[in-house]
């Protein structure tokens, strides 16, 4: 029994420590679930509802062009669908709860997934449109965009819109085969508004699971939220610019695999994707953010490094001009500068933030090394 | 000087002989059988749970690539049918075990495969899988099945209720080592003085019911830090004194059932602990507690102890087995700089849940003109789990390096270089480069030195 009393008397010592140490009022904690809170209420729902409203828009627009094929009507679609694909950048950081659910990254936005090497892995990588199996759906008239396969992943959502109303000679393509051709642009755009509808009504439910659940585990929002994080940068070092700009194939650019390369807004989407990550990062400077969780545990040094870094970053990243499947060859200098603030800001979150907010990344087992 | 080394010399052999006495004296085989019990019914838990949770596919059957140990790049993965063939056979001998049937074939068998598995990639290593390994490689040796046991019903004259002391002295020497080793690690300025890595882990916490709100107060970090250390220390000398050893024991169970509460991804750990502290406990002890068993009895008039045919032969296996118990958790000191940085000797030293350790590990690939220059999406090769383990490990860093040299020499590249840009943090210090990232580790060799390519860890200011 000796050696608890001494366990207590000493720690008793070291506590007094604490007094004199660099602690910035972290003794009464940190509100973790105000902070979650404020995401799903602030951030998160009110993303999920905008993004609703542009789906509606886009489809009433849609719908107007596919009666009247005017290039009128196609401009007015293409800022629309910008809007659209830019309102999407703005919820994907929210990859958890309901969006994992619903699948909604690999129907709407599919990237390739991470684990794929553009110089050996042939066309269906990162951000491609397979138009071969969109025109095969089109002549046939039958197929299931719920198919859970990558040819049709890269067959619908942004993907499909971009090859359907901004594609080569889209308005033409629309002469033959009419009927099948607009059902079938009907049915990607109410697919999309389905599962975007979907999680909207789901985060209702979701929201209560979302705020109690203040642990940093894998499939905690804490946790999901700093992987998400990371694996935004990920999508971007990679997919997004990195690798069609030629990282992985020895400087050979692959410009046809940006991402939404016919509506030509790639970088536009890039640096709206990392100014959405820095809101996120900061809950739009609420003050309930992950960086003031940070502050709280001592890490307020950490926390304006990565706000400071996002902000070098998107200053790089608006200095690459749309469209990016040009500049990615026409200024590699730029490009190569992005690419290096990309890999600091990764190097932060998945290093220093990941330590510091005790996050994990995989259920197995470990014993803390 | 002389006669006093003579002296000395002449004690050491007095003490031996009469240490000898008292390591072969026959005493209660009960401490073993429970602890064979035990260990067997564990073992089966934690092979289903293992199972169960998908993690033979996850980590043996998905990934392309596997960190093998160095010496041991022929142990390779089965397949998916192979592997869960393995497992079952480690679940079945597991059973065997608890119930004492071909004990010493289940024994063997269970070691062989365990270790094989554990062999196979350096990323799913774990303290108490080590500690498996070397449990199991024990109970081969030990007569834990003489009593209770399918083998004593098949052949009643095998049936023994004595057994040299030394049989249950070694895995109570196990478990010392394990505690003991633990502690000292713990004696380092970053636990004791910085409560690190408590200090990042515990606000981490703050969802446990009543202790919650205490997560972030640093006078807990530096309790559970302070606390920790003592335990692991003490906790084995506690056991032995009869006179502590049950208010021990409690110390054991609140020690551990607190670390799978705050620790729950340290998996079976605090178990393991718990049930093997109880070799510990007198045999009277052990006595009732087989008595509630059905069909228990250690009645008999059985009064030859349990001898063993090669006694010289396994004493030595066993004095190598101590001895080396004793050197592989100090042989850090042989290397140069900061153990947690470079973990150089980190490995099978029970270090467990010490440091904070994250890494990001970028690789690049060069042609031998240097023209060339690829980078290496290291998703395309690895788990999540296995990019994470590699980003801080330099060994790992190093087999990872080899297998994409060889990679890149099959796509094309003539004598790849290959090249890493690691940044790694530690126990919330910022993260900084980790290695030298102008040396070509394809041209690196593996070895028993200190890798010049780490570089230097400095302190943070």
């Amino acid at each position: 029994m000796g050696f608890l009393a001494a366990t207590v008397i000493t720690a008793g010592v070291f506590c007094s420590k604490s007094g004199n140490g660099d602690d910035n009022g972290n003794d009464n904690g940190f509100d973790k679930t105000a902070m979650l809170t404020n995401y799903a209420d602030q951030l998160i729902i009110p993303a999920y509802q905008s993004l609703q409203e542009k789906v509606n828009g886009f489809q009433a627009l849609a719908n107007s062009f596919l009666d009247t094929r005017s290039t009128a009507n196609q401009q007015a679609l293409l800022e629309a669908y910008k809007q659209l694909h830019l309102q999407y950048t703005r919820v994907e950081a929210y990859n958890l709860g309901p969006a994992v659910v619903a699948s909604l990254e690999v129907y709407l936005n599919y990237n390739g997934g991470l684990d794929y090497n553009f110089a050996s892995n042939g066309e269906l990588v990162g951000f491609s449109i397979d138009s071969t199996t969109i025109e095969n759906n089109i002549s046939s008239g039958s197929y299931d965009l719920s198919l859970y396969v990558r040819n049709s992943f890269y067959a619908q959502g942004f993907a499909a819109l971009n090859y359907l109303f901004f594609g080569p000679n889209a308005i033409a393509k629309f002469n033959t085969n009419t009927a099948n051709r607009v059902k079938y642009a009907k049915d990607v755009i109410h697919r999309m508004k389905s599962l975007v509808d979907r999680i909207n009504t789901d985060w209702t439910a979701y929201r209560t699971e979302f705020i109690s659940n203040t642990r940093t585990n894998v499939g905690s929002p804490i946790g999901n939220m700093i992987n998400a994080m990371a694996y935004e940068l990920d999508v971007l070092k990679g997919p997004r610019i990195g690798w069609p700009f030629g990282k992985q194939s020895n400087g050979i650019a692959f410009p046809t695999k940006v991402e939404a390369y016919f509506a030509g807004n790639s970088a536009a989407l890039a640096q709206e994707s990392m100014r959405n990550l820095k809101k996120v990062f900061t809950a739009n400077g609420s003050g309930k953010g992950l960086s003031d969780y940070l502050i709280s545990l001592d890490k307020a040094e950490l926390a304006s490094q990565v706000t400071a870094q996002f902000d070098l970053l998107i200053s790089k990243l608006d200095m690459l001009p749309d469209p990016l499947s040009t500049t990615i060859t026409a200024q590699p200098a730029k490009v190569e500068e992005a690419y290096k603030e990309i890999q600091k800001l990764l190097t932060l979150i998945k290093t220093d933030v990941a330590s510091a907010t005790g996050v994990q990344i995989t259920f197995m087992d470990n014993d803390g090394d | 000087m002389w006669h006093r080394l003579q002296a000395f010399r002449s004690h050491l052999w007095t003490m031996m002989a009469i240490n000898r006495q008292s390591w072969e004296k026959p005493v209660s085989i009960t401490p073993l059988i429970t602890f064979r019990i035990a260990f067997g019914l564990l073992m089966f838990v934690s092979t289903l749970r293992f199972w169960w949770r998908g993690w033979v596919d996850a980590v043996y059957v998905s990934p392309s690539f596997h960190f093998t140990y160095w010496g041991f790049e022929w142990v390779q993965p089965f397949g998916r049918p192979g592997m869960y063939l393995l497992y079952s056979i480690i679940a079945c001998t597991a059973l065997m075990i608890a119930v004492g049937l071909l004990y010493r074939l289940a024994t063997v068998l269970f070691f062989i495969c365990f270790t094989y598995v554990e062999l196979i990639d350096v990323t799913t290593y774990l303290n108490h899988y080590y500690f498996i390994s070397l449990v199991a490689f024990l109970m081969i040796w030990l007569p834990a099945n003489r009593l209770y046991a399918i083998d004593v019903l098949i052949k009643p004259a095998k049936r023994r209720l004595l057994v040299p002391a030394w049989t249950i002295g070694i895995i109570r020497f196990q478990l010392g080592v394990v505690y003991f080793f633990a502690g000292l690690a713990k004696l380092n300025p970053d636990w004791l003085l910085d409560a690190q890595p408590m200090k990042t882990w515990l606000p981490a916490k703050s969802h446990l019911p009543i202790v919650g709100a205490l997560m972030y107060k640093d006078w807990v970090a530096y309790l559970f830090s302070w606390f920790g250390a003592l335990y692991d220390l003490c906790i084995v000398f506690f056991l032995l004194n009869r006179s502590t050893r049950l208010s021990a024991y409690a110390f054991v169970l609140i020690f551990h059932i607190s670390t799978a509460i705050f620790f729950p991804g340290i998996g079976l750990f605090p178990y393991v602990m718990i049930v093997s502290s109880l070799i510990f406990f007198s045999s009277s002890f052990h006595e009732r507690l087989l008595s509630f068993l059905p069909g228990y009895k250690a009645s008999g008039h059985i009064v030859t102890a349990y001898t063993f045919t090669y006694k010289k032969w396994l004493y030595r296996i066993m004095l190598v087995y101590v001895g080396l118990q004793c050197l592989v958790p100090v042989r850090f000191l042989l290397y140069p700089d900061h153990l947690f940085w470079t973990e150089e000797g980190y490995r099978f030293s029970w270090r467990v849940m010490l440091m904070e350790k994250a890494g990001a590990a970028y690789f690049t690939v060069k042609d031998k003109t240097g023209k060339q220059f690829y980078t290496v999406n290291n998703a395309e090769f690895l788990t999540p789990l296995q990019e994470k383990m590699m980003s801080t490990q330099p060994d790992m860093i190093l087999r990872y390096a080899h297998f994409l040299a060889d990679t890149y020499a099959q796509r094309g590249i003539a004598q790849p270089r290959v090249y890493g840009e690691v940044y790694v943090t530690l126990n919330g210090a910022g993260s900084r480069l980790f290695i030298d990232s102008s040396v070509n580790l394809a041209a690196e060799r593996f070895s028993w030195k200190h890798y010049p390519w780490i570089l230097p860890y400095k302190a943070a200011n």
